[in-house]
C-alpha cells in the first residue's frame, strides 16, 4: 500500500487511513486529550505520508511501526508545543470519543490489543510507569526520574528492563499483529 | 563512549525519552553503526505495540475529506513559485519586468544551488542540501533568507517550504547555544503572536539543518524568526531574534 501511495496513488492513500484511522486517533487522543488537536496531527501525519511513503524501507521494518512511531512522533511534537497547556486540569475530563463504525471495529484488531495489554499487565508498576510516561506523555528519562522522585540510574534501568519483558512477552506475536 | 553504551541507550531512543545531549550522541553514532540502526528498529516494533493500548476513537469524517483535498491539490500541477530573499518589494519590482523576472528567478536559484554546495561539503551534508534543493523544485515552493541581528551578527539560514508545510532550515556560523538552551524557530503572520517551530541545536561549526512541518496557519507567514529557548521549546519567545527574515 505504502509502495502505492509513494506512486501518487490517492486511493491507496485513503485506503491507508481507512485502515489505520481509529488506531492512529485513539493514540493521538490519548497523547493530546484533545480531539481539535488530535485530528489537526492526524491530518499531518497521513499528509506526511503522503509526502515520505518513498522512504519507507519494507526491509527495514514493517509498515505498522513507520506509521504509528510517525504519528506518535507528530503527537508528541505538538504535546511539547502545547507544553504552557495544562494538561493537568484536562486530565480530569478527558474528552468523550464518538462510537466506533463497524468497519472501523473490523479493521482494529481488537484481539491484538487485548494481547499488548495482557503483556503490559505482567509487568511491575514500577517498570510499566516509565514505559507509559515516555510514550504518551513524551517525557524524558531525567524528567521522569524528577515526575517520580526516582533516581535517574534507576529510571533507566527500568525502562530498559520494562521494555526488554514487553518484547519478550510479545515474542512469536509480531506476525500476528502485523508490527 | 563505547558501543555498548549506545547500544544500552537505544530502547529509550525508540521512547524518544533520552536528553537531548545523549540524543544527540547516539544519533552521530546511529549513522555509522548498521547494527545499532538495525536493533533501534526491533525497539521501534515492540514500542509501537503500546500504541494499541488505549481506546480507539473515530475521528469526525472532515478529517478524511481534509487528507484527500490536500492530496489533490498537490497532484495539480502548478509552477514552481520562488520568492526573492527578503522583501515582497523586490517580487513586485521582478514581476513588472515579466520575463526578467523569470530569468532572475532562475539565476537566483542556481546561485542558491552553488552556494548550498559550497556551504555544505562534506557527504552527508550534501544530501541534506539535495533534500533541501528538491523541496525548493516542488510546485508552490518557496524560499526565504534569514540574517543575523545584534546577538547572532554572523549568521545566516535559508528556509524552504512548501504549501503542504514541508520546511527545511539549513543554518550557518550559529553561535553556540549555552547548555539547557536550544534555537527555536518562528513562524509570524502578520500581527498575530509568533508560531512555535523545532528546536535545534548547531553543531561545532555552527551549522545545522533542521525539517520542520509548518503549522497549517503558518503557510502565508510573512516573517520567520529564530530565538534561543530552552531545548524542549518554549510556546511564545522568551530571548531577542537571532536571525530574522526580512
Amino acid at each position: 500500500m505504502l509502495k502505492a501511495i509513494a506512486a501518487r496513488d490517492e486511493a491507496a492513500l485513503a485506503q491507508l487511513y481507512d485502515r489505520y484511522r481509529v488506531i492512529l486517533f485513539g493514540l493521538l487522543m490519548r497523547i493530546l486529550n484533545n480531539r481539535e488537536e488530535a485530528e489537526d496531527v492526524l491530518q499531518e501525519v497521513f499528509l506526511q505520508v503522503w509526502r515520505k511513503a518513498e522512504d519507507f524501507d519494507e526491509n527495514r521494518g514493517r509498515p505498522f511501526t513507520w506509521l504509528v512511531t510517525l504519528g506518535r512522533s507528530r503527537g508528541i511534537d505538538r504535546l511539547r508545543t502545547l507544553a504552557a497547556r495544562d494538561r493537568v486540569a484536562e486530565a480530569g475530563a478527558r474528552e468523550a470519543v464518538e462510537e466506533i463504525s463497524d468497519a472501523a471495529t473490523d479493521a482494529f484488531k481488537s484481539e491484538q490489543r487485548g494481547l499488548v495489554s495482557k503483556a503490559l499487565a505482567q509487568l511491575p508498576d514500577e517498570q510499566k510507569r516509565p514505559l507509559m510516561l515516555a510514550y504518551f506523555d513524551g517525557l524524558t528519562q531525567s524528567e521522569i526520574a524528577t515526575h517520580l522522585g526516582t533516581p535517574l540510574g534507576t529510571v533507566k534501568t527500568r525502562m530498559r528492563t520494562g521494555l526488554m519483558n514487553l518484547r519478550e512477552q510479545l515474542a512469536g506475536k509480531g506476525e500476528s499483529f502485523g508490527f | 563512549m563505547v558501543h555498548d553504551d549506545y547500544k544500552e541507550m537505544i530502547p529509550a531512543h525508540a521512547l524518544s525519552a533520552l536528553d537531548a545531549a545523549e540524543e544527540q550522541a547516539l544519533n552521530e553514532h546511529l549513522e555509522n553503526c548498521a547494527e545499532c540502526r538495525k536493533e533501534l528498529e526491533d525497539w521501534q516494533a515492540t514500542a509501537a505495540a503500546l500504541s494499541l493500548t488505549p481506546d480507539p476513537a473515530e475521528p469526525s469524517p472532515q478529517v478524511r475529506e481534509r487528507i484527500l483535498s490536500e492530496v489533490r491539490k498537490d497532484l495539480s500541477p502548478s509552477e514552481p513559485e520562488v520568492i526573492p530573499f527578503r522583501s515582497t518589494s523586490k517580487r513586485n519590482i521582478w514581476s513588472s519586468f515579466g520575463s526578467l523576472g523569470a530569468i532572475a528567478a532562475v539565476v537566483l536559484f542556481a546561485a542558491l544551488c552553488i552556494g548550498l554546495a559550497v556551504l555544505w561539503r562534506q557527504n552527508k551534508e550534501l544530501e541534506r542540501s539535495k533534500e533541501f534543493v528538491e523541496l525548493v523544485k516542488t510546485p508552490g515552493a518557496r524560499v526565504s533568507e534569514l540574517s543575523g541581528t545584534e546577538p547572532g551578527r554572523s549568521a545566516t539560514a535559508k528556509l524552504a517550504y512548501d504549501r503542504t508545510g514541508r520546511a527545511i532550515l539549513m543554518a550557518s556560523k550559529l553561535p553556540s547555544v549555552p547548555q539547557g538552551k536550544a534555537y527555536q524557530l518562528w513562524f509570524i503572520v502578520g500581527n498575530k503572536p509568533p508560531m512555535p517551530g523545532k528546536t535545534f541545536v548547531p553543531d561545532s561549526a555552527g551549522n545545522a539543518v533542521l525539517k520542520d512541518e509548518m503549522p497549517r496557519e503558518a503557510i502565508d507567514a510573512n516573517v520567520f524568526a529564530i530565538t534561543v529557548e530552552p531545548e524542549r521549546g518554549s510556546t511564545s519567545p522568551t530571548s531577542p531574534i537571532y536571525l530574522r527574515s526580512f
